[in-house]
């Protein structure tokens, strides 16, 4: 009987912890996806304008479309409380996105901002990809420079 | 031993090129740890000065063995002793009446040099993952490497602005306690110097 009951309070104190626990882990490993997936497009893009990757207008425009869909994604939620570095394992968060999340948010909105289109903008010839991803890249980096560890 | 200023000499220490590579050098620097900081997102500017530093590296590096006597390193580095020697009379109110570096001075230009040496390389390293800064070596070292140099090259920026503060603050305490000029030297190449 005692038993029963120290499992069941164990259990019932526990259980908030690991859910928690289990939400911080998909959180990061979410948005961390989210980042490798904006950045196999933008590989993409990357290799094309420097001629690494022939130009395939198909295949650019696929890039810029991802990103400019993958920008709807409101990544803000994947940055749940206690995720920060430190916080969790391999998180490269930084403490600021929860203290500003209005600019945060903001440097979100730039990315999509300059998604907006992309999937055109490439097309029409190798040139025009180099311009759409300067444009894309600089808000990674504005975004990287604020909020996340060097 | 009587070694008054009255035994001073003017001579030229600093050649022509050396005051030349200093000013572009400090020049390029400030500019470009403003334009790393606060310059625009693509970085096309940041790494054309980068590579403008290197080139004047590469230079002082050569002039350190082949230049005039106060630019060579063989001159202008000294031992422990001579190092301390000098330490033990630093705060006496007197011009240094070095020829070209003094000993401790000499730790302080090297110091510079080689985080300078270090901005150069790991900024050629680094993939900062916007898929547009990236250094032209950061393909050449690993990823992981190549993501850890963006770390190194921000640390370095921070230990560059400090040797900066600490010359300035050198130059100014020679100026003010000690009453010995030492930027126009460095404009002029003329310097008053005792012994050597
Ligand atoms: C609104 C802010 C923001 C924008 C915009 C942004 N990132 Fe990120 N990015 C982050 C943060 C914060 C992290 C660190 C996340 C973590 O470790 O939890 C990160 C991490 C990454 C990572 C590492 C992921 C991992 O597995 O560790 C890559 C790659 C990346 N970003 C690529 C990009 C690219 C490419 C773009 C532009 C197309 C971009 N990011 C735009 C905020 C942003
Ligand atoms: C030699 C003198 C150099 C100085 C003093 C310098 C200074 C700086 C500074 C202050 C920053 C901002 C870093 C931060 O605040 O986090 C920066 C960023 C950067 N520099 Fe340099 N740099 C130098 C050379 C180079 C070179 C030669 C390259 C490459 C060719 C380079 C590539 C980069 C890159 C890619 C970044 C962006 C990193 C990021 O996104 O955080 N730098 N540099």
């Amino acid at each position: 009987m005692r038993l029963i009951a120290l499992t069941a309070t164990l259990a019932t104190t526990l259980l908030p912890v690991l859910a928690h626990a289990d939400a911080a882990e998909d959180a990061l490993e979410a948005r961390h996806g989210y980042m490798k997936m904006l950045a196999l497009n933008m590989g993409t893009l990357s290799g094309m304008a420097k001629g690494e990757i022939a130009y395939d207008e198909a295949a650019a425009s696929k890039a810029g479309s991802n990103i400019e869909a993958l920008s709807g994604y409101a990544v803000a939620d994947l940055f749940i409380e206690g995720t920060a570095m430190g916080e969790v394992d391999d998180s490269e968060a930084l403490p600021a996105i929860w203290e500003n999340p209005d600019q945060f948010a903001q440097k979100f909105a730039a990315l999509s901002e300059a998604a907006a289109g992309a999937g055109e903008a490439v097309k029409g010839g190798q040139e025009n990809v180099a311009p759409a991803l300067q444009k894309l890249g600089g808000t990674c980096k504005d975004c990287h420079d604020d909020f996340r560890k060097k | 031993m009587s070694a008054g200023p009255e035994h001073a000499r003017r001579v030229r220490v600093w050649d022509p090129a050396l005051r030349m590579f200093h000013w572009s050098l400090a020049a390029l620097v400030i500019a470009n740890i403003l334009l790393g900081k606060f310059g625009p997102n693509v970085m096309t500017l940041h790494f054309w000065l980068g590579y403008a530093i290197i080139a004047l590296l590469v230079f002082r590096l050569v002039w350190g063995f082949i230049g005039p006597e106060p630019a060579r390193f063989g001159s202008f580095l000294r031992g422990p002793s001579a190092i301390a020697d000098y330490g033990t009379h630093l705060f006496r109110r007197q011009p240094s009446h070095s020829h070209g570096h003094n000993p401790i001075g000499a730790i302080s230009a090297l110091a510079m040099l080689i985080a300078l040496g270090w901005q150069a390389v790991t900024g050629l390293m680094s993939d900062p993952e916007d898929f547009v800064n990236i250094g032209p070596l950061a393909d050449n070292v690993g990823s992981a490497t190549a993501k850890a140099a963006v770390g190194w090259h921000h640390a370095g920026a921070n230990l560059v602005l400090i040797l900066i503060g600490l010359h300035l603050a050198a130059i100014l305490f020679y100026r003010v306690w000690k009453n010995e000029d030492l930027i126009r030297p460095m404009i002029t190449g003329w310097k008053w110097v005792r012994g050597r």
